[in-house]
């Protein structure tokens, strides 16, 4: 980063300069600009000050400053969320951590790496390459998002059917609380004795103070792995295939659904051979040791094909098997090819009835003349449904809208749960009440507080606060007949 | 910034293309495969970020402040971030046309126009050339960032005829004053298989990429013209600078015309060009281990980084880089206009380099780009140009003369 010497009036600046150093804060428009939108369409605030620490204690120095000022924080990743947990309201100070992205130690017999938040999901595995071991939650962004965005978020990822989600995998936390002091939660010896404070703060979206080192378990590479690529000409097939796999004793490492539109953004890309005239493809796979993985491999085959599967491919070699997985993990990065907007919810439905709300998701788009664009972790029943649009055409933003509210409500009647993975952050926040009772809500609000009693850490954000600042991406700032 | 610029720099902006704008969802994919993002952990050094930076020119919140300007003037311009991009948003053109609206409001710095304004002065360039192989037999800039080590003071001689039908080697530049024996190390592998080349020599001279990238965009426009009009032939036109052929093979793009990209047609990267036809008889003795370092420009604009791979793996074991393509920090007039990240970048490939060598191992590393190479030998590897290493195994046996040839 560039130094540049000027005149520092602001004294909120100026203590953070202090903190940190001249080049790592910054309160320029463009960074303002920048900081101030993560992957999803919310629209919040305006990032106030933006600071890069390097370590815990720099950390704890801008959280400090912060409560002197009495200003709000907000800490943010590679800002590839897609509920907007890390669009700031107001004006807060931005903790960005991506320069705390060293791996600071990797202990293989105790399967145990101690990270900064910063590391790259994808980098903490292949740097792990040749021991082994890998770090098992991927979600599709793992080569840009990071790990402490995942310990945020509690994030997924599709081999998280077997291996679980982030929660699972994170051993213990140093937190910088909201009142600056620092804090271990968690043991990498055992259990941890006392309330399970780590698993609180995991998935706590950065409302319960900041993550500087996190001690995440280390998984075993697979012996065998096997990759299906199941192609179906009805999508409630490919969902009555799923049900039945699992109904069937079969948990598969990853169970991925993709409909006929998204395989066609995303095939020009991974050049994975979906096949472009289904209306489904199912991606299954199962590792394990070799026979067993084998005789899953026959019993997925053959509920596919009683399920009116077309064909079954098997990846043949690493190579076709990292192409099969490039094009889902791009899915929402290829939405641009169909339109230049695109709203995405994260339902969880009972894997039983699938196939049922899969197409009153159709219905519902169709209705709104909309496009709808599925891509899903079939396998838990985390819908990915894409309502894919051009914002620049008047009246599309309200469509989209009642749209979503639509999904979720049918998501919601079915049994389901609003956020499977992405977390609530900005965008959900008004759901919150039909999932969630006012006293479920308020014992939340009371542990939130409990945390940070002066509701300074990313504020404003999972729990409805009456007037919420976020909304859709309404590009009202751009003159009529300008992109977006 | 003035008042005046800043309308005028807004202006100039507004003829970005907006559905290549508009193609760019911010999913945030692109980060890791940007190399002033991996260095400094600043979206404003970002695909992403200048994305973002180029379309608040459109809105009443555009800020040409030093800082934006300073994010478009930090991009070296790999389009690593288009490999990455599944949406298949155009950056590179994106750039390209922003640093043209800059160049139009401000003058670029001054090194940056006299390094510039050489390249395409063939008198001046000899000059230049005569100046600096001087100083380099006297013992001074033997080892500088940007110019390579053993530059000869006069010109090389090459044939420059033309027939209609045989390949045409564009020769460019400082890369045929400063380094001739890569075109050497090109004509003896096209020898061997029998291939007889012209050469496009100085009548055709510069390609005009680095004025492209800075925004001199009516230079680039004239120079492409003139390589057009200088090689009147049908046949392919090879090239062995991963840049020039990147930017001879956009110039259909760039000029819009059908001669244009017809021309664009025919220019091959010179190991596509010799992978596609021909193959170099196996080594038999034990093959030396050698590191591929990709040029971003043969790898993320030409996609033809295989055919290096295909044209060396008789000859050489080949170990690769585990970087996916990361720049390597040279990118043509970055190194010398952002000396400070160019060299941040580079120490993540010096890093990359030593994860897939053992320590103390001898090595050798190939690319197949004049700049990247002029930039990892400044910082102490031994690396050539991989027909370098072709032709020295083509030296070898024919003076064995061990092997049947054919």
């Amino acid at each position: 980063m560039r130094k540049r010497q000027r005149k520092v009036k602001d004294p909120l600046l100026i203590s953070l300069i202090e903190a940190l150093s001249e080049d790592r804060v910054t309160d320029g428009a463009s960074a303002r600009r920048i900081y101030s939108k993560d992957g999803s369409v919310m629209e919040g605030g305006r990032a106030g000050i933006i600071c890069f620490p390097e370590d815990t204690s720099e950390v704890a120095k801008c959280v400090s400053i912060a409560n002197e000022h009495d200003r709000e924080f907000v800490t943010r990743g590679a800002g590839t969320g897609l509920a907007g947990g890390s669009v700031p309201c107001n004006d807060p100070i931005m903790i960005v951590t991506t320069r705390m992205n060293k791996i600071i130690d990797v202990d293989l017999e105790k399967r145990i790496a101690w990270v900064q938040p910063g590391v790259v999901n994808l980098d903490l595995s292949n740097s792990l390459k040749g021991t082994g071991l890998h770090f098992a939650p991927d979600p599709s962004s793992q080569q840009a998002c990071t790990i402490g965005g995942n310990v945020a978020n509690n994030s997924g990822g599709p081999h998280c059917l077997a291996y679980g989600v982030t929660n699972s995998h994170v051993a213990a936390l140093e937190v910088v609380l909201p009142d600056a002091s620092i804090v271990q939660m968690g043991s990498t010896e055992g259990e941890a004795c006392g309330y399970d404070l780590r698993g609180v703060f995991v998935g706590g979206e950065g409302t319960l103070g900041v993550a500087t080192q996190i001690a995440v378990r280390l998984t075993e590479d697979p012996p065998e792995i096997a990759t299906l690529l199941l192609d179906f000409s009805k999508i409630t097939d490919a969902a009555e295939t799923v049900s039945q796999i699992i109904a069937n004793g079969v948990l598969p490492a990853a169970l991925e659904l993709m409909d006929r539109n998204v395989v066609a953004a995303v095939e020009p890309f991974a050049k994975a051979g979906y096949p472009l005239d289904a209306e489904a493809v199912l991606i299954a796979e199962v590792d394990g040791l070799p026979d067993g993985v084998a005789q899953e491999v026959d019993i997925i085959s053959e509920i596919a094909m009683n399920n009116g599967a077309r064909e079954v491919r098997i990846a043949l070699d690493q190579e076709e098997r990292e192409r099969i997985w490039k094009g889902r993990k791009s899915a929402f990065g290829a939405i641009a090819k169909i339109k230049p907007d695109y709203y995405l919810h994260d339902t969880v439905i009972p894997r039983g009835r699938l196939a049922e709300v899969v197409e009153k998701v159709y219905e519902i788009a169709e209705r709104y003349d909309l496009l709808v664009m599925n891509v899903f972790h079939a396998g838990d029943g985390n819908l990915h449904p894409l309502l894919v649009f051009d914002a620049r055409i008047p009246g599309t933003l309200e469509k989209v809208r009642q749209a979503g509210e639509e999904i979720v409500r049918i998501s919601l009647e079915a049994g389901g749960v609003l956020s499977g993975e992405h977390g609530i952050g900005l965008e959900k926040q008004r759901f919150m009440s039909q999932q969630f009772s006012e006293r479920d809500l308020e014992a939340q609000d009371a542990l939130r507080r409990s945390f940070d009693p002066d509701n300074r850490s990313n504020p404003h954000k999972v729990l409805p606060s009456g007037a919420s600042c976020g909304e859709l991406n309404s590009l009202n700032e751009i003159p009529e007949g300008i992109w977006v | 910034m003035s008042g005046n610029t800043e309308t005028d720099l807004s202006k100039e902006l507004f003829l970005l293309e907006p559905e290549a704008l508009n193609a760019c969802v911010s999913c945030g994919l692109c980060l890791p495969y940007c190399p002033t993002y991996r260095v400094t952990g600043d979206e404003r050094m970002s695909p992403r970020g200048r994305i973002a930076l180029m379309r608040s020119a459109g809105t009443n919140e555009f800020h040409p402040t030093d800082e934006w300007i300073h994010s478009m003037d930090t991009c070296v311009q790999c389009r690593g971030c288009e490999t990455a991009c599944p949406s298949a948003v155009p950056f590179g053109e994106l750039m390209s046309d922003t640093k043209k609206a800059l160049a139009s409001v401000r003058k670029l710095p001054l090194a940056v126009r006299i390094g510039l304004s050489i390249l395409n002065k063939p008198l001046l360039l000899a000059g230049a050339t005569f100046l600096i192989g001087t100083l380099q037999k006297l013992g001074f800039m033997r080892n500088s960032p940007y110019i390579p080590s053993g530059v000869p003071l006069l010109r090389r001689k090459f044939k420059t005829t033309y027939s209609s039908v045989e390949p045409v080697l564009f020769t460019g530049c400082v890369m045929e004053a400063w380094t001739p024996w890569v075109h050497d190390a090109a004509l003896k592998t096209l020898d061997f298989f029998g291939v007889n080349v012209a050469i496009s020599g100085k009548r055709v001279g510069c390609c005009g990429a680095l004025h492209e990238h800075s925004g001199l965009r009516s230079v680039s426009v004239k120079m492409a013209e003139n390589v057009i009009d200088g090689i009147p032939t049908t046949g392919p036109v090879l090239v062995n600078s991963a840049g020039c052929g990147a930017m001879l093979k956009e110039y259909g793009k760039l000029l819009g015309t059908e001669e244009a990209k017809r021309f664009s047609e025919r220019v091959f990267d010179v190991h596509e060009w010799i992978a596609e036809n021909y193959q170099l008889p196996k080594r038999t003795e034990k093959k030396e281990r050698v590191v591929i370092q990709d040029p971003c420009h043969l790898r993320h604009v030409q996609n033809s980084h295989q055919y290096v791979r295909e044209v060396l793996s008789p000859l050489v074991e080949i170990i690769e880089l585990p970087d996916e393509g990361l720049c390597c920090g040279a990118g043509g007039a970055f190194s010398v206009s952002q000396k400070e990240l160019s060299t941040e970048i580079r120490k993540l490939k010096s890093i990359a380099l030593t994860e897939v060598t053992t320590e103390g191992e001898k090595y050798r590393v190939v690319s197949a780009n004049p700049g990247c190479v002029t930039h990892l030998q400044a910082a102490g590897f031994e690396i050539k140009h991989p027909l370098e290493v072709v032709a020295e195994y083509l030296n070898q046996i024919s003076e064995s003369d061990e092997m049947d040839r054919f």
